[in-house]
């Protein structure tokens, strides 16, 4: 006799997420940089705003912030970077 | 934005005469959904229809999809064109105005804000002369303040197809699917292959014994009880059913296992950054009031461990539930650096019967005699053992070192602790005459680390001392480890015999980290 199964999983089909479109330069480019607020993140941010200005002619380099590393990104913060429509948006993760 | 003695603008017969609760929503955003279940019960209880007038800025499918969804019995129109949202002149949704009967704007608010709400409809009965309509509850799971979305008139043009519903909120899902057995394979072995577990054997999920659970919550199928982060799939009672079923549980767990399902998901505890991190944390339950005695919980000898089906079955069904719905699989989201033995299961109960002291349930507002689940996201226990001390202030010192490196050695004023006494720790501060509160504030006055310790070359904590609280702690400077007594929390567990007790660190602690939540339960 066959024995049937309730799934205990998740079923749902979830949309695969489509990448933005790539900038073919970032030279004279507006680009945001959001911290998620780890410890140290500043120190790297730094220097990578310092590099993309140097290193790759980049125009203007703007900071955001999550106001904790804990907790998903508030919709005020998204709404501020979407307000600025920089051409590109650099967010990752550390530990 | 229209604010208040404005007069609300002529629409051409879309909104009625006031006075009336106008909001304005949008049927991808989450606070939205929030706002609209709050608004139909307000609308229930104001009796005759008409009130409340919900505005939506999409088009009738959607819009009538997300009311079906959220199982809504407040009609809403349509702001087509956005000509009237336009004239009100907000940014974001939702976004509430209370008109009153000269159409003049008395009040408004945009996101989802209870007390604002509450405001709003006390303000509302008032115009209408009514009694004041219950106000809405804090502790339901549902979080007092969330942002809302821009509002759609103000969104840039895109021939982009709309997000997909998030249904984040949404009362009743899907029904599982039925799985078959391949004809000559093992059951069990089947469902590790399928990966539906932990690495442990389960039982499988057969259509028999998950109806017999669902029968035994005495709720619907399809009904859902949460939305498991990160992935936010929805917790159907019948997908609690199949993993408590996986899991071991008695249908008779259900009564447990769905309230602490509940209550994991209360914003305030903050899965999901738990689900995901590298630290040690997982979520710890426990279990207060008459349920622990009726269904066999431990409470004493080995209540960390293995001596109880209850504690078990039920810690390890919240577990698969957080694999299996929300999507945290080591390796994969959770990954966590070590791990910790209580993402197999981590379920206690509170020895009451040999407690001095009230219930933690009652510390954290639940009437002592009462059910009740609360979670802390834990760090494994910190083993304290003193057989000499023979005062409750001796006894309390050999706690302090243990609490004082929590979370990490020098940093202070971050974290929180529960203490967990034992029967025979807990009768020496007994005859000491030591309340719980006597206990707690000897522990936070006397627990620091050393400035001494911050002499080095930096070190995690030593950037932010300049903000810490300088003490002196039996003669020596230290800066205070807690930021309030109420940082550490204290309950009684444990068998009757060994001077033992635990210690069990947080993770990122607040509002802007995981706070302990405490749910009530029949």
């Amino acid at each position: 006799m066959s024995i049937t199964l309730v799934n205990p999983m998740d079923e749902r089909a979830l949309p695969n997420a489509i990448p933005a479109p790539r900038l073919r330069s970032i030279e004279g480019a507006c680009i945001a940089l959001l911290d998620i607020g780890k410890a140290g993140g500043s120190v790297f941010l730094d220097r990578l705003r310092t590099l993309l200005h140097q290193k790759y002619g980049v125009l203007e380099v703007l900071r955001y912030r999550k106001p904790t590393f804990a907790k998903p990104i508030p919709e005020s913060v998204l709404a501020d970077i979407r307000q600025v429509q920089p051409h590109a948006v650099i967010e990752a993760l550390a530990d | 934005m229209l604010g208040r003695g404005e007069r609300a603008p002529d629409l051409e017969g879309l909104i009625p005469d006031g006075p009336l609760l106008l909001s304005f929503v949008k049927t991808d955003c989450p606070a939205c959904h929030l706002a609209l279940r709050c608004l139909d019960d307000l609308d229930a209880q104001f009796g005759d229809a008409g009130r409340i007038v919900v505005l939506s800025q999409d088009d009738r499918e959607r819009t009538a999809a997300m009311s079906e969804g959220l199982r809504l019995r407040l009609p809403a129109r349509l702001d087509e064109g956005w000509s009237a949202s336009a004239a009100f002149g907000f940014e974001a949704v939702p976004a509430l105005f209370l008109i009153d009967g000269e159409g003049l704007v008395a009040g408004s608010c945009q996101g989802f804000d209870k007390a604002d709400l509450n405001s709003l409809a006390a303000n509302l009965s008032d115009l209408l002369d009514r009694p004041r309509v219950a106000r809405l509850k804090t502790g339901d799971g549902t979080p007092e303040f969330q942002p809302g979305c821009v509002s759609r008139h103000l969104e840039p043009e895109s021939d982009a197809e709309p997000a997909p519903l998030p249904g984040l909120y949404d009362l009743r899902s899907r029904r599982a699917s039925r799985v078959e057995v391949p004809p000559g394979v093992e059951a069990e072995e089947f469902c590790y292959q399928q990966g539906f577990a932990d690495p442990l054997p389960v039982v499988p999920p057969t259509v028999e014994r998950v109806d017999a659970a669902i029968a035994a919550s005495g709720l619907e199928p399809a009904e859902v009880v949460a939305h498991i982060p990160p992935n936010y799939a929805p917790a159907t009672v019948e997908k609690i059913a199949a993993n408590a079923v996986m899991a071991g549980c008695l249908p008779a767990y259900m009564r447990v296992l769905v309230p602490a399902v509940r209550a994991l998901c209360d914003e305030r505890l903050d899965i999901h950054g738990v689900q995901g991190t590298t630290h040690f944390a997982a979520p710890l339950a426990i279990v207060n009031g008459p349920v622990r005695r009726e269904m066999g919980f431990a409470c004493g000898s080995n209540v960390f461990s293995n001596a109880a089906r209850p504690n078990s079955a039920i810690g390890r069904a919240i577990q698969l539930v957080l694999r299996n719905l929300g999507g945290a699989s080591p390796g994969t989201i959770d990954m966590s650096t070590l791990g910790n033995p209580g993402r197999f299961s981590y379920v206690i109960g509170e020895n009451e019967e040999r407690s001095p002291w009230g219930p933690l349930a009652s510390d954290l507002g639940v009437a002592a005699g009462r059910n009740a689940v609360t979670f802390f996201c834990a760090e494994p226990p910190r083993a304290v053992s003193e057989h000499k001390a023979r005062s409750g202030g001796t006894l309390l010192r050999a706690f302090c070192p243990v609490l004082a490196n929590v979370w990490s050695h020098r940093s202070c004023g971050r974290s929180e602790a529960l203490v967990v006494i034992g029967p025979e720790h807990a009768a020496t501060l007994q005859r000491s005459g030591f309340s719980k509160r006597d206990a707690v504030q000897f522990l936070y006055d006397n627990t620091g680390v050393p400035v001494s310790e911050y002499d080095g070359d930096g070190g995690e904590g030593t950037h932010e001392a300049s903000n810490y609280e300088e003490c002196v702690i039996r003669g020596v400077r230290c800066y205070r480890k807690f930021a309030r007594p109420e940082s550490i929390r204290v309950m009684v567990a444990g068998g009757p015999a060994g001077k033992f007790s635990a210690v069990l660190g947080s993770w990122a602690t607040g509002t802007g980290g995981s706070q302990m939540v405490c749910h009530e339960f029949e």
